[in-house]
């Protein structure tokens, strides 16, 4: 287990060099510089260089990138926004949160439903029910995640008026926020207030987001329920005359987990490395829209700085999961 | 009549002519399929004979039908009403059909063959090459699809061509993983023993033994790409990267001032949105119905067969699965 482990993580490394290397080389093939995108129309050749000059825009290539390295990789330091000033980890502190906050809302979403309902559709196995959710699954699937946006947008705030469309709390409210998780905030400031500002604006973006992976973990959970139903065990289970609840809950489902518990994971490690239509949809902060907008603004710090940061969380949470399903698997958990 | 002969036929199945004929009539019988089938063909005709169909050309504007405010609902001259500066919403949903399948091609075709090439080389020769050609696409996946086709496009420039390139180069690393797996599979089995033990070439082998072999998962494939592909597209669109001429309506393109008008003009969201639904749907439908028809678990077999997997491989095919569900979609 603790090779594995280390396995993985000094495979980390080369994937991680293979990040940093594309990103560099590749906003450098952008079309304009960080200082044209900066001072847009007003840029004058002085002004250029002197933003480069200030930036160290202006050294051979291989210098840059050897000071990237340096920089980021022992002395952990992003840089700073050419754009806003402001130090690229400073940002990530903020935004990260607003992604991690959307993500998990749309896990739960999805997992609340898509495991009773794979879980309904296999017990159902060829009913109309069964039928049914395939085809929901299929069209959940099929419908691009910022139209079922702003049709959510369009029925649930302009229609109805029930929920914000934008953002993640209401602009004018003034409220504290220690971890920038707006969630826990209001938990820790204990303002019933704040909760539920902060849920209500997380909804719609959180069941945007979440229709893909919800549709996804139905199909896994009832392909691997009816998997697992036809195993030798659960029909042993069931002729020695257990109950069938606890033959589902015991038997059935513990080892229906496996693949699902694995299919969540992956897909919150693609959730997590941004969503930018959804963030776009909903102008939700997160880190996916500043990285789609620092690529319009050829903003070279947070570009190289956000990316390979999201890089890391994607390796890690992956390997987390694989770690996971090895200590859920007792079949790899004692070899 | 010989007894031999009465054996055979009675053992035969009376269908048994191949896996492609047998996938074929499986997927005859099959009720999504057909009705995916049904909804591309559609678009295909809509989008074949567009200048019949369209009651306008896509970019003509009638500011008579626009009136003082922006965008009257449907009427009898438009049926699905008129967009911001005018356009015919009907006309222009009809041309964009041609967009929209002629991406999911191009940027399928791009991807898979860029794909199929490293993948079949990794699987085949694997060792050294393996790893760099596996480790490169790690790499590609480690970085958000959306964000490297973002970042494509600002190289390129915005246009119909530069999304289509750019969500093809992010399919890659999905289609080399996936015929890697395939061709490492096919690689053990009895079949390229005896080919390599007579002497055959690898080349050859690769060629005519492995690839052919290794083409259904990769048929899947494709075809629940095109779908994401279409979706990817139309995303790039919305974020305002697609064609910026009049005359090309793209579908996704066409949603993104959509959210200025929500209040007065839902319809112009619903439109070109269902649309993309529709087609995406065609094509979900008949990847499922393929994956289905094609998997050699279900051929010619009754009952249940599985071998023994060890732990790993069920880890491997689960993931394998849910690269399939997800098909890098973007969020």
């Amino acid at each position: 287990m603790l090779r594995f482990i280390v396995r993985r993580l000094l495979l980390l490394l080369p994937i991680l060099f293979g990040v940093s290397l594309l990103v560099f080389i590749w906003i450098r093939l952008l079309p304009g510089g960080p200082a044209q995108g900066l001072l847009g129309e007003r840029a004058t050749p002085q002004s250029i260089a002197q933003i480069n000059r200030q930036f160290g825009l202006n050294r051979p290539i291989y210098v840059q990138y050897w000071r990237y390295l340096d920089e980021t990789v022992i002395h952990l330091n992003l840089g700073t926004s050419i754009s806003s000033f402001r130090p690229v980890t400073d940002e990530i502190r903020i935004r990260f949160p607003a992604t991690v906050e959307l993500a998990l809302g749309a896990m739960i979403f999805a997992v609340s439903f898509g495991i009773p309902l794979g879980i309904l559709a296999a017990k159902k196995y060829g009913s109309a029910f069964d039928h049914g959710s395939l085809l929901a699954s299929l069209i959940g699937i099929s419908i691009p995640i910022f139209f079922l946006g702003l049709i959510l947008k369009y029925i649930f705030s302009v229609r109805l008026g029930w929920l914000p469309s934008i953002g993640r709390e209401d602009v004018l409210a003034n409220y504290s926020h220690p971890t920038n998780f707006y969630i826990l905030d209001a938990i820790i400031e204990r303002n019933p207030a704040q909760l539920w500002d902060a849920i209500r604006h997380l909804i719609l973006p959180a069941i945007a987001l979440g229709s893909i992976p919800l549709a996804i973990i139905a199909r896994i959970t009832r392909a691997s329920v009816l998997d697992v139903q036809n195993e030798d065990y659960v029909r042993t289970a069931r002729a020695k005359g257990l109950p069938p609840r606890q033959v589902d809950s015991r038997h059935v489902l513990r080892n229906a987990m496996l693949p699902i518990s694995t299919i969540i994971g992956l897909q919150t490690g693609l959730l997590l490395s941004g969503a930018v239509l959804t963030e776009t949809v909903f102008a939700w902060p997160g880190i996916g829209s500043w990285l789609k907008d620092a690529i319009f603004s050829r903003d070279y710090p947070v570009l190289q700085g956000g990316i390979l940061f999201l890089a890391v969380v994607f390796v890690v949470v992956n390997l987390l999961v694989d770690i996971s399903y090895a200590i859920l698997n007792p079949r790899i958990r004692l070899s | 009549m010989t007894v031999a002969q009465i054996d055979v036929a009675d053992v035969l199945p009376a269908s048994s002519g191949g896996l492609w004929h047998d996938a074929w009539s499986r997927l005859r019988r099959n009720p999504g399929a057909i009705v995916g089938c049904f909804i591309v063909l559609s678009f295909v005709v809509i989008a074949v004979f567009a200048p019949l169909i369209a009651p306008y050309p896509p970019e003509q504007v009638n500011l008579n039908a626009l009136g003082t405010s922006c965008c009257p609902g449907p009427s009898a001259q438009h049926w699905l009403g008129v967009d911001q500066v005018g356009r015919d919403e009907l006309s222009r949903i009809l041309y964009g059909a041609r967009f929209s399948l002629v991406i999911g091609v191009v940027a399928v075709s791009a991807g898979l063959t860029l794909g199929l090439i490293l993948g079949a080389t990794a699987g085949y020769l694997g060792g050294f090459t393996d790893s760099v050609i596996m480790r490169s696409m790690d790499v590609m996946l480690a970085i958000p699809g959306l964000l490297l086709a973002i970042g494509i496009v600002a190289a390129l420039g915005p246009g119909l061509w530069q999304i289509m390139i750019a969500v093809g180069i992010t399919n890659v690393p999905v289609f080399a993983r996936l015929l890697r797996g395939s061709v490492l599979s096919q690689r053990e089995q009895d079949f390229v023993l005896a080919a390599r033990s007579v002497g055959i070439r690898k080349r050859s082998i690769l060629f005519s033994h492995i690839l052919p072999n290794s083409m259904s998962p990769l048929i899947v494939g494709a075809t629940l790409a095109m779908a994401t592909a279409i979706i990817d597209v139309a995303g790039l669109g919305f974020l305002g990267l697609g064609p910026q001429d009049p005359g090309t309506p793209e579908w996704g393109t066409m949603l993104t001032q959509v959210d200025l008008y929500l209040q007065s003009a839902p319809f112009l969201a619903i439109a070109p949105g269902v649309a993309i639904v529709l087609l995406v749907l065609g094509f979900n439908l008949i990847g499922d119905g393929l994956r289905e028809a094609l998997d050699p678990k279900l051929r010619g077999r009754t009952g249940r067969f599985k071998a023994s997997k060890s732990a790993e491989e069920s880890l491997d095919e689960t993931r394998a699965a849910a690269f399939n569900q997800e098909s890098g979609e973007f969020g």
